[in-house]
């Protein structure tokens, strides 16, 4: 079994690629007065959580690779790294990231690392840059543990992961409208993602994909971008401070002030951690699925449109 | 990538982006236009507590709101806005106007230019909540 096979980190390399394609980005945007907005203390704000998401790889990341070692070890199957082995793992991590991302947004302890991607009211390839540094905890590298199990080493697992990342950059602007009608129907692209990151009741919970939509119109998660309905860009409530600290870890101090707080049940207490973002043992604030609802009892004729047909 | 070369690369990359910004004019805070748009501010993250009353500052940089469950104040995050109830608020006077001290890990402080005969009437206004 081949234990010393080594992939580039592409990620690592990438970033020169994505400073010139930021610098093109707000090029682009100045001249022509269109295309996204550009704010200094968001985009800053931004680029830190993008160097400390590299940061806490280097420092924590022995924690994953760790425990992918230890299944590799123990699985008799290995399927080397042919081309069509590295195609084969590239597409089902992809499905892997399109599960990931789901319970990114449907589990508070997961959505506690995720959130701070979508803690910015631009939407600019700065976005794509405001990474989790706190990935590690959610313990989301169990998903991965199939693809190893199958006889994906663990080395071009995680290679597939960083181009996933890399795809994903270019997907974070409003410069780019649409792309040819066969590439929206099977890729990720700008208007799709830029769905995912609106805060219209429409568009929440939508296009959980990486780098292949078909995964949300497999799973029902599908919303297109609708004309006449931009995407408001950010957090049901957005934040109140660009200090990168609070921005990433102001999730996991609400659930720890939640679970803490006197007076609950030990059920209360978990549902604080693994309900979805929203849920309250009062009720008194609102879930996705409530956000939804409301909006359609002020606006009854959207049921049954886009985003507004099933309740998830 | 070798640390060597990634460490300085991100630094100078991430200082550049942040110097062509703020050459650009891209740092300055958003203004509330007026009322009307204060309260679509408010609305955007309250939506279920429309405000009764909108009472903009001067330099239109924030806003005091007043609803059915409380008082709130709205103001600039960069190029956009944010809002917030003043529950729990402490409410401090400095010389450009006031500060406002929130029990929310995500708005900590919200410093407030106001002139001086303003910030008698917003900090007794929003004292009420605090």
């Amino acid at each position: 079994m081949s234990d010393q096979i080594t992939f580039p980190d592409v990620v690592n390399w990438a970033v020169p690629f994505f400073i010139a394609a930021i610098l093109i980005e707000l090029l682009w945007i100045v001249l022509k007065g269109r295309g996204g907005r550009y704010e200094t203390r968001d985009a800053v704000t931004s680029l830190i959580l993008g160097a400390g998401s590299v940061a806490s790889g280097v420092l924590l990341g022995f924690i994953a690779y760790g425990f992918f070692m230890a299944l590799w070890a123990i699985t008799p199957l290995d399927l080397g790294t042919s081309w069509w082995v590295i195609a084969l793992c590239f597409v089902l991590d992809d499905l892997r990231y399109y599960w990931v991302h789901r319970f990114g947004h449907r589990i508070r302890w997961v959505w506690a690392s995720h959130v701070n991607h979508h803690s910015s009211q631009h939407y600019n390839l700065t976005t794509a840059l405001r990474q989790t540094w706190t990935g590690t905890f959610t313990f989301m590298m169990v998903v991965r543990a199939p693809l190893i199990l199958l006889g994906f080493h663990p080395a071009l697992v995680l290679f597939c992961g960083g181009l996933n990342l890399i795809y994903q950059f270019w997907i974070h602007t409003e410069a780019i409208g649409r792309m040819p009608r066969w590439f929206e129907a099977v890729m990720n692209t700008p208007s799709h993602h830029r769905v995912h990151h609106g805060r219209n009741p429409r568009y929440l919970d939508a296009n959980y994909a990486g780098v292949f939509i078909i995964w949300d119109k497999m799973f029902g998660t599908f919303v297109p971008e609708l004309d006449h309905e931009k995407p408001d860009y950010g957090l049901v409530h957005n934040l109140g401070t660009f200090n990168p600290i609070r921005v990433v870890f102001h999730e996991w101090v609400g659930i720890l002030r939640d679970v803490i707080q006197p007076g609950l049940t030990w059920r209360e207490r978990l549902m604080y951690c693994v309900a979805p973002p929203g849920w309250s043992h009062d009720a008194s604030r609102d879930t996705s699925a409530d956000i939804k609802r409301k909006h359609l009892a002020k606006h009854p004729s959207d049921r049954g449109s886009p985003g507004f047909t099933a309740p998830e | 990538m070798p640390l060597s070369i990634l460490v300085p690369l991100v630094t100078v990359g991430i200082l550049g982006i942040a110097l062509l910004l703020h050459l650009l004019g891209l740092s300055r805070p958003v203004a509330l236009s007026d009322e009307s748009a204060a309260r679509d501010a408010w609305l955007s993250e309250f939506p279920d507590d429309a405000p009764l009353r909108v009472l903009l500052s001067r330099n239109r940089m924030a806003a005091l709101v007043e609803t059915p469950k409380g008082r709130g104040v709205v103001w600039p995050m960069g190029a956009d806005t944010t809002a917030r109830y003043l529950t729990g608020a402490r409410i401090t006077r400095r010389a450009e106007g006031l500060r406002i001290s929130l029990p929310d890990y995500t708005a900590p402080r919200i410093d407030l230019v106001l002139d001086e005969a303003e910030t008698g009437v917003w900090a007794a206004s929003e004292e009420q909540d605090a």
